[in-house]
């Protein structure tokens, strides 16, 4: 349990029979509901965005209890997500999967809020600025992940927002945001 | 008086027979009397008691219980009415009926996770859980009390005894000898396997499984197949604690 920190799993997460996915299907409803929490607070607080489901992610196995999640339960955990759209699977074959803790929704008001608590309208920034400069320190923009913050940009650019451009050097992308 | 013998005798004694009658009743109506004026007395005593320390009542488990003893020894229930006179004085049958929805509550909120069949102690822990902002706390007993209130009012409530644990049900489910055997024997290590049960119960194996499923099937147990030695165990969230953390 040294895997999760500080973090302090829920009382069902020790107690083996959460491992097994349920036949019955209520009975498996509450599960699916359990681990889909889980996951999100998980991932949340440890800032967590992408999740390998054939990787050691330590939310899948429990050593303490010598259990650990089948590749299915996995697959049917996170396909819950993306049914409430809290996730997004980044490939056809389901290895990767985009974890939304903030849907792009939350995550383009949180960028909105950055720019008005900084008095950035009508300035430039660079994307890599927005989630490591100084001013995003202490917000969750901070150390965000780099797609996730290109999607909730582009969406914030279609909503007249702000404009993107490219910048001088070939991956730095900047954005101009509105008056 | 003398005896006069024939039908004068006959009369005499008569009379004396009914006078002796009229003195007995006498005796009796007086004896009830008196009996009637001393339960007056000790019953205004009571409601003295009661008024004086119906705050304690209130908070204290222990006293409450006390409080029940002494009433059951002389014949009284405070909760046999919820309009009568106790019930009014020491808002005691609001409590149980307050009791009595919470439980309710607590029941409908598990039943997912342990198939409407909860720990006493578990249900107990989680009520105080609820009640610790108006700091009146609840013992077993007082639950004990609350659900069979709530049983009158048929509401499918029951408590089973398994073993040493007592276990609240919520559900029309009807459990049956075998399944209470298995509930008792999971209660050890919160688990038990076809193979265990075959073997401490004599059971055979068309009679295990049957038992086992019935159980998954009623949302009481949950299988569990990840242990390393490949044995599925049959998991009881009932016997444990599972929903407080």
């Amino acid at each position: 349990m040294q895997k999760l920190g500080d973090f302090k799993p829920p009382h069902f997460f020790n107690y083996p029979p959460y491992f097994t996915l349920q036949p019955l299907k209520d009975t498996q409803q509450k599960q699916v509901q359990l681990w889909k929490e889980l996951i999100l607070d998980y991932c949340r607080t440890q800032k967590i965005f992408v999740i390998g489901l054939e990787d050691d992610f330590p939310l899948f196995s429990n050593s303490a209890i010598e259990r650990s999640l089948s590749h299915e339960a996995r697959d049917i955990f996170l396909s819950g997500l993306v049914s409430d759209g809290r996730a997004e699977w980044m490939d056809k074959g389901h290895k990767k999967c985009l974890i939304l803790w903030l849907r792009i929704q939350d995550w383009a008001d949180c960028i909105l809020r950055f720019v008005k608590d900084n008095g950035l309208e009508d300035s430039v920034m660079t994307v890599e600025e927005i989630r490591s400069g100084i001013e995003s320190q202490g917000t969750e923009l901070h150390g965000m992940d780099r797609t996730v913050l290109m999607r909730a940009l582009r969406m914030l650019e279609q909503k007249g927002k702000l404009a993107m451009f490219k910048g001088s050097s070939a991956d730095d992308e900047g954005v101009k945001f509105s008056a | 008086m003398r005896r006069r013998p024939g039908i004068g005798g006959l009369q005499t004694a008569a009379a004396t027979r009914d006078q002796y009658r009229l003195v007995g009743e006498n005796v009796a109506r007086i004896k009830t009397d008196l009996m009637k004026e001393q339960l007056a007395t000790f019953r205004s005593q009571l409601e003295d008691f009661a008024r004086k320390h119906k705050n304690d009542i209130r908070k204290n488990p222990t006293f409450r219980s006390q409080f029940h003893e002494m009433c059951a020894k002389v014949g009284v229930d405070p909760l046999a009415s919820n309009k009568g006179f106790w019930a009014e004085l020491l808002g005691i049958g609001d409590f149980y009926y307050e009791l009595g929805v919470q439980i309710v509550d607590i029941c409908l909120a598990t039943r997912s996770l342990n198939g409407g069949l909860i720990n006493l102690q578990e249900l107990c822990n989680l009520l105080c859980q609820k009640r610790k902002a108006a700091r009146e706390s609840v013992t077993e007993d007082d639950c004990l009390r609350a659900i069979s209130k709530l049983k009158v009012l048929g509401s499918g409530f029951e408590v089973i005894s398994v073993g040493k644990k007592k276990l609240v049900r919520s559900v029309p489910t009807e459990l049956n000898k075998d399944h209470n055997e298995i509930l008792d024997m999971a209660q050890g290590q919160g688990y038990v396997t076809v193979e265990e049960v075959k073997r401490r119960l004599s059971w055979s194996s068309g009679r295990a499984i049957d038992a086992l499923e019935t159980l998954l099937e009623e949302g009481l147990a949950m299988i569990d197949d990840g242990h390393k030695d490949g044995k599925r165990r049959y998991w009881f969230p009932c016997v444990s604690f599972v929903t407080t953390s």
